[in-house]
């Protein structure tokens, strides 16, 4: 029997057919991506702040990373025993930079690898598995 | 605008709480150390002082509002005068400074007091503590566990990547940082460190390791600044502040601040600082290559290599050759942080832009000792804190 998978925050993304969806807006005006939901467009360029929903994924490039080699503090949550894990910052092909962690091991991360948004577990609690949005390198 | 001058600086040495320097010590004790310093070192009795621009702290002091100014008033005895306090995060004290500047040159007052100081609880530093889907800050650590020197090592482990720079780099930075050190009394650390005393320390957020990243300290800084003309009837020999900025992030910016942004063509990753160096450069009508040395926010060494090629310092690439071979020293063609900077004080966050004043004022009038920069003419000092803000300061003799 698998576990139940809930998200880890409601509402920000979803896993439609096993495909990761982060669920944002877009200025319709400026074309301003935005993750999370933005009420509002915040470029000042932009003089009709039209916002509409728009949902974001797939795939992108490593900008950059770092790993926490040492527990953070709350409200971070993570299993125990912590294992150092890695965050990536990723340009996605959808003009949003964003950041998760990667699935990877620390010695197997490679900048300006190819990755792709999927949806993968962060900590458990309650008999649950609290899921996020991660990238894994492909 | 009138020019406006700085007559007298002042510190408390920084420390760790319980430790023999700053021991149990309030941030309204710290500051009184820093003030009556400051006070003596200019010949101002506080009743002459017109005014007061300090930084808000969200750790200590202030009543809980971040109304440190007003602590420092009542201390020193309640005259009346005007207090303004300024909050900007880790750039608070330079918000004070730039308010402090503005209002003499403005002809409002014509000699005020600037301070900030900082009692830091212990640990990485919280964020807001907010539990809310709404918070940036939460669902960036809920969702992806995203502690503070992770920031850091990200822009390091660009650079890497970018230019080639090694970990070995990043270590002599803070080679370099630590031997300033020894010859400033008011560093926390004031001992030298080795190469290897640098790369065996444990990492923090790999690439980066623990005496790279500056730790939170106690500490405070204090400033009077005046008017030339009131100046003279105190010194033959005041420091002239040719400029002081303050900017805040602009749009384009790169760097990954919350879940995720927008791409654009901006090779810029802390527009604020630029923004702020770069105003203090067009006002003040002095250049990069006019600057004899700089004090800059060095939260991690990293900064040290990025910042000078941001500003146009020097050519983008070029920090580690100038670090490696010596120019960045205080007797090399590009000083950098001659105090010791961030990682020999660590940050007693809301103190810091008021401390760098204080390290140019000393540059300046030559009484650095074994970290005097030689003939040190202009000096840049520049802040950076949460929620994109910065300032820039230039001062000369």
């Amino acid at each position: 029997m698998s576990e139940e998978r809930v998200p880890c925050v409601e509402g920000l993304f979803s896993e439609e057919n096993g495909v990761a969806v982060l669920h944002g807006s877009k200025c319709s005006n400026c074309q301003t991506p935005y993750f999370p939901r933005s009420a509002a467009c915040h470029n000042p360029d932009c003089d009709d702040s039209n916002m509409e929903d728009f949902d974001f994924g797939g795939k992108g490039v490593l900008w950059s990373y770092s790993v926490a080699d040492f527990p953070p503090p709350p409200p971070h949550k993570f299993d125990q025993p912590f294992v150092p894990y890695v965050m990536g910052v990723v340009d996605l092909d959808c003009g949003l930079r964003l950041i998760a962690q990667m699935v990877e091991k620390p010695e197997e991360v490679k900048v300006d690898a190819q990755v792709q948004l999927i949806i993968d577990t962060l900590y458990h609690e309650d008999g649950k598995a609290l899921t996020t949005w991660k990238f894994k390198q492909i | 605008m009138r020019e406006v001058a700085v007559i007298g600086v002042g510190m408390h040495r920084f420390g760790k709480t319980g430790d023999d320097i700053v021991g149990t010590k309030s941030v309204g004790e710290l500051c009184r150390t820093a003030v009556d310093a400051a006070l003596k070192d200019a010949g101002v009795k506080w009743k002459q002082i017109q005014a007061v621009a300090a930084a808000s702290s969200r750790f200590s002091g202030g009543k809980g509002w971040g109304l440190n100014g007003n602590d420092v008033v009542e201390d020193l005895g309640s005259t009346g005068v005007p207090v303004y306090n300024m909050s900007a995060g880790c750039a608070a004290g330079g918000n004070a400074f730039n308010v402090g500047y503005s209002m003499v040159a403005g002809g409002v007052y014509d000699i005020m007091l600037v301070v900030g100081g900082e009692v830091m609880p212990k640990g990485m530093i919280q964020t807001s503590g907010v539990e809310e889907a709404t918070d940036p800050e939460f669902l960036r650590q809920r969702c992806i566990g995203m502690p503070g020197p992770s920031f850091w090592s990200t822009l390091a482990r660009r650079r890497m990547f970018e230019y080639g720079t090694t970990e070995e780099q990043f270590s002599q930075v803070a080679v370099k940082a630590r031997q300033c050190s020894v010859h400033n009394p008011n560093a926390r650390f004031q001992k030298a460190i080795s190469l290897e005393d640098v790369m065996n320390s444990p990492y923090v957020s790999n690439p980066l390791r623990l005496f790279q990243i500056c730790p939170v300290s106690n500490g405070a800084a204090a400033a009077i600044i005046c008017s030339a003309e009131v100046a003279r009837q105190f010194t033959s020999k005041p420091i002239t502040v040719a400029t002081s900025t303050v900017a805040t992030m602009t749009f384009d910016d790169m760097l990954p601040r919350g879940l995720a942004d927008p791409i654009t063509d901006c090779p810029n990753l802390h527009t604020e600082a630029q923004n702020a160096v770069t105003s203090a450069f067009e006002r003040s009508a002095i250049g990069p290559g006019d600057i004899s040395f700089t004090e800059l926010q060095d939260n991690t060494c990293y900064y040290e290599l990025a910042f000078p090629e941001e500003w146009g310092l020097c050519k983008p690439g070029e920090s580690e050759r100038l670090l490696m071979a010596g120019e960045t020293t205080p007797t090399g063609s590009m000083p950098i942080n001659p105090s010791g900077g961030f990682v020999s004080f660590g940050e007693a966050t809301t103190a810091m832009g008021v401390f760098q004043i204080a390290e140019l004022t000393w540059q300046l009038r030559g009484q650095a000792g074994g970290r005097q920069v030689p003939d040190a003419k202009v000096g840049l000092a520049q802040t950076l804190g949460l929620g994109g803000n910065a300032t820039a300061a230039i001062l000369k003799r």
